[in-house]
């Protein structure tokens, strides 16, 4: 299975190759957009700034090519590579995003606006019926900006911020985006990149 | 809430872990990868990572060592020390940093904050706060007049955009004498960001007392090197007290 990583160079690119390359997979470094057609799976890393990350995608040719992809094979976006299938982004000024999803993305209003650490995950739907979530329980988060979304029939899993709710697991035809990061989540972590290697629709 | 984290902080030099006390006098305390490995397995939070020689010899980090580890576990690392300019950050999350450590360059060159803020958001950036205690006085390592008020530097960094503080406190580093409650719960007051203290937390009750002022992340050093304690009994021990740790 050819597994592409879009490097948009602003992510923890290291991290997520390695995450993948323990799990058998060899993954391939995309950094030209006519390289995208030809993966089974692609991947949008995080760790980034909104507005740096879609004015590179949108300057190199990327946008098109990965919502041709999105039609017919899987897209895991991971934090920031979730955040920008939405609508309109606003971390360092307003940007339009792919709009895959329908919402905004806007910055954490709690008391800390950091969430930094690992944050349990209540799974609201079940995504595929042999994904079993029962011991999927904790994730690592690091972000400052979440998901809102205008209607939740997308979401799969939320997690708490005081007594807010964030979108932890969305989910959209061939799109599946986490806002925590399944390569930084130790066991798993391993089992949530797992599931998505082998992620059919239902 | 979020669980309590436990952070082992590691420092690298040629190559191989090193422990010291007080920042000086280290001594071997074994492989990078192995430990790292070692230490996921107890389910450690995170990872801190800083690298020694990059700013005694201003080298370049041993980003090769970053690689390795990177490449055996599924923690998230913070890697540090000694970091002079972008193009080292961006080798960095290429090569397996999730976070970035900066402590000494904020005092010659806090314009890098806004750098990296504005390519890998402020979230990646963890600012390191190194505190002196000269009898009840306490100043920041790098201020030798001791003329910059601690507060006001820590207000000045999240204002220019980090996303997390380590606050260390560099006298009672390997000294496994608890950290100072009084100035801790003062920075806990006036911080709106996730902060991790680190410096000579030596067993469980003074965790316990960090965590009753409000602190939830420790940065654990002489703890797991050298004495009986690994990540998972810690934990254990504050499960047993009913804190929220994750196993």
């Amino acid at each position: 299975m050819k597994v592409g990583i879009l490097d948009y160079k602003a992510c923890n690119l290291g991290s997520v190759f390695n995450s993948l390359y323990k799990l058998g997979i060899n993954p391939i470094i995309i950094n030209n957009p006519k390289e995208i057609s030809e993966m089974d799976r692609l991947i949008i890393p995080g760790v980034g700034a909104a507005k740096n990350c879609m004015d590179y995608l949108k300057y190199n040719g990327f946008i098109e090519p990965i919502k041709k992809f999105l039609a017919f094979k899987p897209i895991l976006g991971i934090c920031l590579g979730m955040q920008i299938f939405a609508k309109k982004l606003y971390e360092n000024g307003l940007s339009e995003g792919i709009g895959h999803i329908d919402g905004e993305v806007k910055i954490l209003d709690a008391k800390i606006k950091f969430n930094i650490g690992w944050k349990e995950v209540e799974f609201i739907k079940k995504i595929h019926k042999k994904f079993d979530t029962e011991d999927l329980s904790s994730f690592y988060y690091c972000h400052s900006y979440y998901i809102s979304l205008k209607k939740n029939n997308y979401c799969i899993g939320i997690s708490y911020m005081g007594s807010n709710k964030i979108p932890a697991i969305v989910c959209k035809g061939n799109f599946i985006g986490t806002q925590f990061h399944p390569e930084k989540s130790q066991t798993n972590g391993n089992k949530f990149l797992e599931f998505f290697l082998n992620w059919k629709k239902n | 809430m979020n669980f309590i984290r436990i952070i082992p902080s590691l420092l690298l030099s040629n190559k191989k872990l090193v422990k010291g006390k007080k920042f000086n006098n280290h001594i071997n305390a074994g492989y990078p990868s192995s430990t790292c490995l070692a230490l996921e397995g107890q389910k450690c939070d995170e990872i801190f990572l800083i690298d020694l020689d990059s700013y005694k010899y201003q080298i370049d980090p041993d980003f090769d060592t970053l690689n390795e580890i990177s490449k055996n576990i599924s923690t998230p690392i913070t890697f540090g020390g000694g970091f002079k300019n972008i193009e080292q950050v961006k080798t960095a999350f290429k090569l397996g940093a999730d976070k970035i450590y900066l402590s000494q360059i904020l005092f010659k060159n806090k314009e890098i904050i806004n750098e990296i803020k504005n390519i890998y958001g402020s979230q990646s950036i963890v600012a390191g706060i190194n505190i002196m205690s000269d009898n009840q006085e306490y100043y920041l390592l790098e201020d030798k007049e001791k003329n910059i008020d601690i507060l006001d530097h820590i207000k000045s960094l999240i204002k220019w955009g980090v996303g997390e503080i380590k606050i260390t406190f560099v006298n009672d580093e390997g000294s496994e004498n608890g950290i100072n409650l009084d100035l801790s719960k003062k920075i806990i007051a006036n911080t709106n960001l996730p902060i991790i203290f680190e410096g000579g937390l030596g067993n469980i009750e003074q965790i316990i007392d960090m965590i009753k002022i409000g602190a939830n992340s420790f940065a654990i050093g002489s703890m797991i090197t050298f004495k009986d304690y690994n990540i998972f009994k810690i934990k254990q021990h504050l499960f047993n007290k009913g804190y929220k740790v994750r196993f």
